[in-house]
C-alpha cells in the first residue's frame, strides 16, 4: 500500500468518523439517561434513511433539506420508545436488550413491507464528485456529511452545556435520584433526551442514505458501531465520542484499504467483542465532562 | 406436572409421532413441522444455558457452526449421521470457547458478546471462501440415508429428517429434565442466583458456565447439522441468520424461562402460526408474532426475564 493510499484512507476514514459520532450520540444519550440499551438504534437510523429516500425521490429536493424533515418524522416514535422504556423491569440493561431486539425485528418487518428488500441510495448529483486537496482526493459527499454531522454535534454540545434543559439532561444522566432531589424535573429531562436522540437518529439516517445503500436488515451494523463507540468513549463524554468516532472511522477505512469492503462488518463485530472483553465493567456511567 | 398435564403431553407426543402418515407424508408440511421441531430443540438448549444464568443473543453461531461442520464433513464423504454428530461437537467447542472468553461478562454484556460472536462467524463464513464457499455457500449436501430395517415411508425424504428432528427434541428435553433433577441443575441454579456465594460454598462457577455453554451449543449445532441436510445447501446468511439467535430467545422466554416444556411448545406454536396462518396471507408481516411475543413477555408477563434474577424458577419441580 502506497503512502498516498494510506493518507487517503486516513482522511476519508476521519470524515466518516464524524458521521459515526453523530450516529452514536443518540445511543449513548439514551443509555445515559435511562440505563437502557437500544438495540433498535440502527434500525431507527435506517428508517430515517428510507423516509429521506422516499421524500427525495418524490420531491427531488436537495438531501440536506430533508435532514430536518426526517429528524422531525421520528419524533412520535420517541414517545413510543419512552413509554416502553418507562415500563422496563429490572435488570434494566438486559430487559432493554431483549425488548429492543423485538422492536428491531418489528421495524425491519415494517420497512420490508413498505420498501421491500430493495437496496436504496440517495444518489443526488450535488453530492457526487470530489475535490483535490494537496494531492488527496476528497469525496464531496463524505465531506458534506462530515461537516453536517460536526455542525449537529457542535450544536448539541452547546445545548447540553450552556442551556438549562441541557444541564437537566446531564444531571439526570449523572445521577437520577440526586437530580430529582435537587428539584430537576427528571421526567421532562428524560423526554427531552428521547426527542433529541430520535431527531439525531432521523438526521443521521438521511446522511447515511447518501453514503451507503439502505436495506431493511442493515441496522444491526450501525447499532454495533454505536455500542463500540460508547464503550470506547464512555457514556456522555461528547469530546471523547468525537475522538472515538474518528478513530473508528480510520480503523474501518484501513480495514477496507487492506482487506476490501467485505471484511467491514466482521471487523465491527470483532471490535465489539474485543472491547467488551477488555472492558468488562458496565457501560452506563453517566455524563461527565 | 399434574395428571392432566401428563395426558396432554402424551397426546401431543402421539400426534407428532403419527403426523407423517396422517398427512400422507406431504413433503411441505413435514418440512415445516420438522423446522418447528428444530427450533424447539434450539429453544430448549437456549433455555438450558439460561438456566445457568447466561442469556445468549448469538445461538445462530452454534447453529451455524454445526451446520457448516456437518455440511463439510458430509461433502467430504462422511456418513450424514457421523457428519451431524461431528457438527454437534464443533458447535460445542465454539460455544465453550465464547463461554470461556466471556467468563467475566454478565447479563447484558454477555448477551452483546454472543451477538457479536455470531456476527463474526457469519463474516468468517462469508470471507473464508476456500472452505465455506463464500456468500454462495455449499450445495449438494446429501439427504439422510434411508434405514433398511424400518418401513421405507418412515425414513425416506422429509419423513426421515422429521423423525430425527423429533428425536433431537425428545433427547434435549430429556437432558433438560435430567439436569433439573440432578446436582447439575443445583449447580447451574447456584451459578445463576448467587455467583459469588456459590463460589464461596465451593461451587466454582466457571466450569459450570462452560459446561452449560457446551451442552447448549452441542444441541443447537446438532439441529443446525440436521437442518443443512434437510435443505441440502448451506449459506452464511441462511445458517448464521440472526433469526436463529432471535427466535430461540423469543420462544424460550415466551414459553416460560426455565420451564421444561414451555420453550418447545412455544416454538411449535409460534413457528406454525407464523408459517401456516400468516405467511400465506400477509407475507411481509409473518414475523410479527415473534416481535410482539417478545415485547409482551418483557413488559407484562410475570416470570419473564426479571424472574431470572429475583424469583425461584417456575416449574422447576
Amino acid at each position: 500500500m502506497s503512502l498516498n493510499t494510506l493518507a487517503q484512507a486516513l482522511v476519508s476514514g476521519a470524515l466518516l468518523g464524524c458521521f459515526y459520532t453523530l450516529m452514536a450520540l443518540a445511543f449513548s444519550m439514551i443509555l445515559g439517561v435511562t440505563r437502557a440499551l437500544n438495540l433498535a438504534h440502527g434500525d431507527l437510523i435506517i428508517l430515517g434513511g428510507y423516509l429521506g429516500y422516499w421524500l427525495w425521490s418524490g420531491s427531488g429536493l436537495h438531501p440536506l433539506f430533508l435532514v430536518p424533515v426526517a429528524a422531525a418524522a421520528l419524533l412520535p416514535l420517541a414517545l413510543v420508545w419512552q413509554w416502553l422504556f418507562d415500563r422496563l423491569p429490572e435488570p434494566r440493561e438486559l430487559s432493554s436488550l431483549v425488548l429492543t431486539f423485538g422492536l428491531s425485528l418489528l421495524l425491519q418487518n415494517i420497512m420490508l413491507a413498505l420498501w421491500r428488500g430493495e437496496y436504496r441510495l440517495i444518489a443526488s448529483e450535488s453530492l457526487t464528485g470530489s475535490l483535490t486537496l494537496g494531492g488527496l482526493r476528497l469525496n464531496q459527499g463524505r465531506l458534506i456529511v462530515a461537516v453536517a454531522a460536526l455542525l449537529v454535534v457542535g450544536g448539541l454540545f452547546l445545548g447540553l452545556t450552556r442551556t438549562r434543559w441541557g444541564r437537566a439532561v446531564r444531571a439526570t444522566s449523572l445521577d437520577r435520584d440526586a437530580a430529582a432531589l435537587l428539584g430537576i424535573n427528571v421526567d421532562a429531562a428524560t423526554r427531552t433526551t428521547f426527542l433529541l436522540a430520535f431527531c439525531l437518529s432521523g438526521a443521521a439516517g438521511v446522511l447515511f442514505a447518501t453514503l451507503h445503500y439502505l436495506y431493511p436488515a442493515g441496522g444491526i451494523e450501525l447499532t454495533l458501531l454505536a455500542i463500540v463507540l460508547t464503550i470506547w468513549a464512555g457514556v456522555g463524554r461528547l469530546r471523547s465520542v468525537l475522538v472515538a468516532g474518528i478513530l473508528l472511522g480510520v480503523v474501518e477505512a484501513l480495514t477496507v484499504a487492506w482487506g476490501g469492503p467485505r471484511w467491514r462488518e466482521t471487523v465491527v463485530a470483532l471490535m465489539l467483542l474485543v472491547s467488551l472483553l477488555a472492558r468488562s465493567g458496565g457501560l452506563a456511567r453517566g455524563w461527565s465532562h | 406436572m399434574g395428571r392432566p398435564g401428563r395426558i396432554g403431553l402424551g397426546l401431543v407426543a402421539a400426534a407428532l409421532v403419527v403426523l407423517p402418515p396422517l398427512t400422507g407424508f406431504h413433503p411441505y408440511y413435514l418440512y415445516l413441522v420438522s423446522t418447528a421441531l428444530l427450533f424447539g430443540t434450539v429453544a430448549t438448549s437456549w433455555n438450558l444455558l439460561a438456566y445457568a444464568g447466561q442469556i445468549s443473543f448469538g445461538h445462530a453461531a452454534f447453529f451455524g457452526l454445526g451446520g457448516y461442520g456437518a455440511a463439510l464433513a458430509s461433502l467430504a464423504g462422511l456418513s450424514p449421521w457421523l457428519a451431524i454428530a461431528l457438527g454437534g461437537g464443533i458447535g460445542a467447542l465454539g460455544a465453550a470457547g465464547i463461554g470461556l472468553a466471556s467468563a467475566r461478562l454478565r447479563g447484558a454484556y454477555l448477551a452483546l458478546a454472543t451477538l457479536a460472536y455470531a456476527e463474526i462467524w457469519r463474516g468468517v463464513a462469508h470471507n473464508w471462501t476456500t472452505v465455506s464457499g463464500g456468500g454462495e455457500g455449499l450445495i449438494g449436501i446429501p439427504p439422510l440415508p434411508t434405514l433398511g430395517w424400518l418401513p421405507l415411508d418412515f425414513t425416506r425424504g422429509r419423513a426421515g429428517s422429521y423423525y430425527l428432528s423429533l428425536a433431537f427434541l425428545v433427547v434435549v428435553v430429556a437432558v433438560f429434565w435430567g439436569m433439573l433433577h440432578s446436582r447439575l441443575g443445583l449447580a447451574f441454579a447456584a451459578v445463576r442466583e448467587e455467583e459469588e456465594r456459590a463460589s464461596l460454598l465451593g461451587v466454582h462457577p466457571l466450569p459450570w458456565k462452560i459446561l452449560a455453554f457446551a451442552l447448549s451449543g452441542f444441541f443447537s449445532a446438532l439441529a443446525g447439522g440436521l437442518y443443512v441436510h434437510m435443505v441440502g445447501v448451506v449459506e452464511p446468511d441462511l445458517i448464521f441468520s440472526r433469526y436463529f439467535s432471535i427466535l430461540p430467545l423469543v420462544m424460550a422466554t415466551f414459553g416460560g424461562l426455565h420451564t421444561l416444556l414451555g420453550p418447545a411448545m412455544a416454538a411449535l406454536g409460534l413457528y406454525l402460526v407464523s408459517e401456516l396462518l400468516l405467511h400465506p396471507y400477509v407475507p411481509a408481516f409473518h414475523q410479527l408474532p415473534y416481535a410482539l411475543a417478545l415485547i409482551v413477555v418483557v413488559l407484562y408477563l410475570p416470570g419473564g426475564l426479571s424472574g431470572l434474577f429475583t424469583r425461584k424458577p417456575r416449574g422447576a419441580a
